[in-house]
């Protein structure tokens, strides 16, 4: 029961992922594929504050936040003359900067590669409130997203997607708005890397790889790309699936390979048959 | 470890480099595939030449060319596979490069369920070292850049002596009018995919031979190779694959002696620097 706990908080955090990264992919149409480094700047924030400075873990989960945006707009600020599939590979290639760095620069807890050892408030710290905790952020999350994605501001990100040109044309500023956009996924992105650190209760660099942004790009596109349905469905279908090939009884040491592969054969499927996703509505263009 | 070893370190990894790059940089430029997937075929090529030569006792020459010529047969399987329908349904550039990830993500899985991520050394013996002057050169280095030299050499008479070559430039200029002027697209893209990839086959091989393979060493070699493929510029192609190599290469040889810690970060510092100063290469 523990276990299904565990795995329904995980999949709550993928989702909040999912939601941001969409937010970017889908909605913006720039193409992200750097956003676990940002994961791990929310995650090493939060573990980090907790552990060594005491810091209660909700304002630490705050600051994670807040850190994760501000790493975001500053490493978006030199790409963002970038386009397509340029931008796509620069920010691919932050992965590998940010792995060397939390890998070299991270804090670490001694005689271990990473951290532990957070102190969690009642609300995070057994397994039933942990998921209770992470759902309603989730949900928080969600709403929160679907008011952006409908509001003026929403309107205006799909449009900087279409029609750059006209969104200038209309005196409004697609550089501003994709730096705003930018903000608020690094933002959830690092809140979901709080959340990461206190559901696992150890983490270290190689969470934060080129694996889990593909692992994000895999959910966000088997969901559906400008979907928040989407950015639901993608990680509950596969994180489920994964599970239930560990419950069929395959052995744990072939359940990352096995989940690998079948990440990528549905990305070459997609690519081919459904590029928009499930219930995507917007497709990977160009 | 003096100044001067470090440099024959650094070419002899700028090899292997070469030998990627030039066919990475064949694929893009002509076709417009961001073909990650071509680390895939450079480390397949490895493993069938681990398997036969290492695991089987094969001679040397037969397991080498086996290797190579099911690299190429599994570049032009990715390309009509994998590349085509998702051209043929309207898939554009970006919507290859995703699926491409999605081949190197099935092969290197593969290669992790029958490594279990050991280090595969393809050879059975010692390498012997020979020393001229202060530095200590391996045989191996010296096979492998003569053998580059030599590919370099047949590259540039393909590309400019045959009939083939000249339709290949023509698709890097201006892939709709070369159509239009009569060349058969189909059937040069099928030499480019095979060309290229039986070159990956060969840098597997002797990567896999010289320091051996796991299964990321495809992707993170091909990074490093398109990393010299942006650095120097693809309107070149050879000079600018040979020179970004040879950077790279000692680049990383130097890096990898001061702080290995941070080479994977400075080759992708570099890439997202070169990528914002200077998109179209050195020579661009």
């Amino acid at each position: 029961m523990d276990y299904l706990l565990y795995i329904g908080a995980l999949i709550c955090i993928w989702i909040i992922v999912c939601v941001a990264v969409n937010l970017v992919v889908g909605y913006t149409g720039m193409m992200a594929m750097g956003h676990a480094a940002y994961l791990g700047v929310g995650a090493y924030t939060a573990a980090s504050l907790n552990i060594f400075y005491g810091v209660d873990y909700s304002l630490a989960m705050a600051i994670a936040a807040l850190c994760g945006a501000v790493v975001a707009v500053l490493t978006l600020l030199p790409l963002l003359r970038l386009g397509g599939l340029y931008f796509g590979l620069a920010t691919l290639g932050l992965n590998f900067v940010f792995f060397d760095l939390f890998h070299n620069l991270g804090p670490r807890v001694e005689a271990s590669e990473g951290l532990h050892g957070l102190i969690l408030p009642l609300a995070l710290a057994a397994p039933d409130t942990r998921f209770a905790t992470t759902l309603c952020i989730t949900v928080v999350c969600i709403v929160a997203a679907r008011h952006l994605v409908d509001s003026p501001l929403g309107r205006l990100l799909r449009a900087t997607r279409d029609r750059p040109e006209a969104v200038d044309a209309v005196g409004k500023n697609p550089t501003q708005t994709k730096i705003v956009v930018w903000a608020v996924s690094g933002a959830l992105t690092g809140l979901a890397g709080g959340l990461y650190a206190a559901t696992l209760s150890y983490i270290d660099a190689s969470l934060f790889t080129s694996t889990t942004s593909i692992a994000m790009m895999v959910f966000v596109g088997v969901g559906g790309l400008a979907s928040t349905a989407g950015s639901v469905l993608g990680p509950v279908l596969l994180i489920a699936f994964t599970e239930a090939l560990r419950f069929v009884g395959l052995s744990s040491q072939f359940v990352g390979p096995v989940q690998q592969a079948l990440y990528g054969v549905l990305l070459i499927l997609l690519m081919i048959f459904r590029r928009q996703g499930l219930v995507g509505r917007y497709d990977f263009r160009e | 470890m003096n100044t001067l070893q470090m440099l024959v370190v650094g070419l002899s990894l700028a090899g292997s480099y070469a030998l990627l790059a030039v066919g990475f940089a064949l694929i893009f430029a002509t076709l417009r595939i961001f073909h990650i997937a071509h680390g895939t075929v450079f480390i397949s090529a490895g493993y069938v030449f681990f398997v036969l030569h290492r695991v089987q006792g094969w001679a040397l020459i037969p397991s080498g060319v086996i290797a190579v010529a099911a690299a190429a047969l599994l570049g032009l399987a990715i390309d009509k596979a994998v590349y085509l329908p998702v051209l043929r349904r309207g898939g554009g550039m970006f919507g290859v490069f995703i699926a491409s990830l999605g081949v190197a993500l099935i092969f290197e899985a593969g290669f992790l369920m029958y490594t279990k991520g050991v280090v595969s050394v393809a050879r059975t013996d010692m390498l012997d070292i020979m020393m001229v002057g202060p530095v200590a050169v391996r045989s191996i280095d010296l096979a492998v850049l003569s053998i580059v030299a030599v590919v370099y050499g047949l590259l540039y008479l393909w590309l400019h002596r045959t009939w083939v070559g000249i339709e290949v430039r023509g698709l890097t200029d201006n892939a709709p009018l070369a159509a239009v002027v009569g060349v058969n697209v189909d059937r040069t893209r099928n030499h480019i995919f095979l060309l290229a990839s039986a070159l990956a086959g060969l840098a597997g091989v002797f990567s896999a031979y010289d320091m051996g393979i796991s299964p990321e060493t495809g992707t993170r070699t091909l990074f490093v190779a398109v990393v010299a493929v942006i650095l120097g510029g693809m309107s070149n192609l050879l000079l600018g694959t040979v020179v970004g190599s040879l950077a790279l290469g000692v680049l990383t040889a130097y890096a990898g002696f001061f702080f290995p810690e941070w080479v994977t970060f400075g080759v992708f510092i570099t890439m997202i620097l070169l990528i914002l100063v200077r998109p179209q290469g050195l020579f661009g």
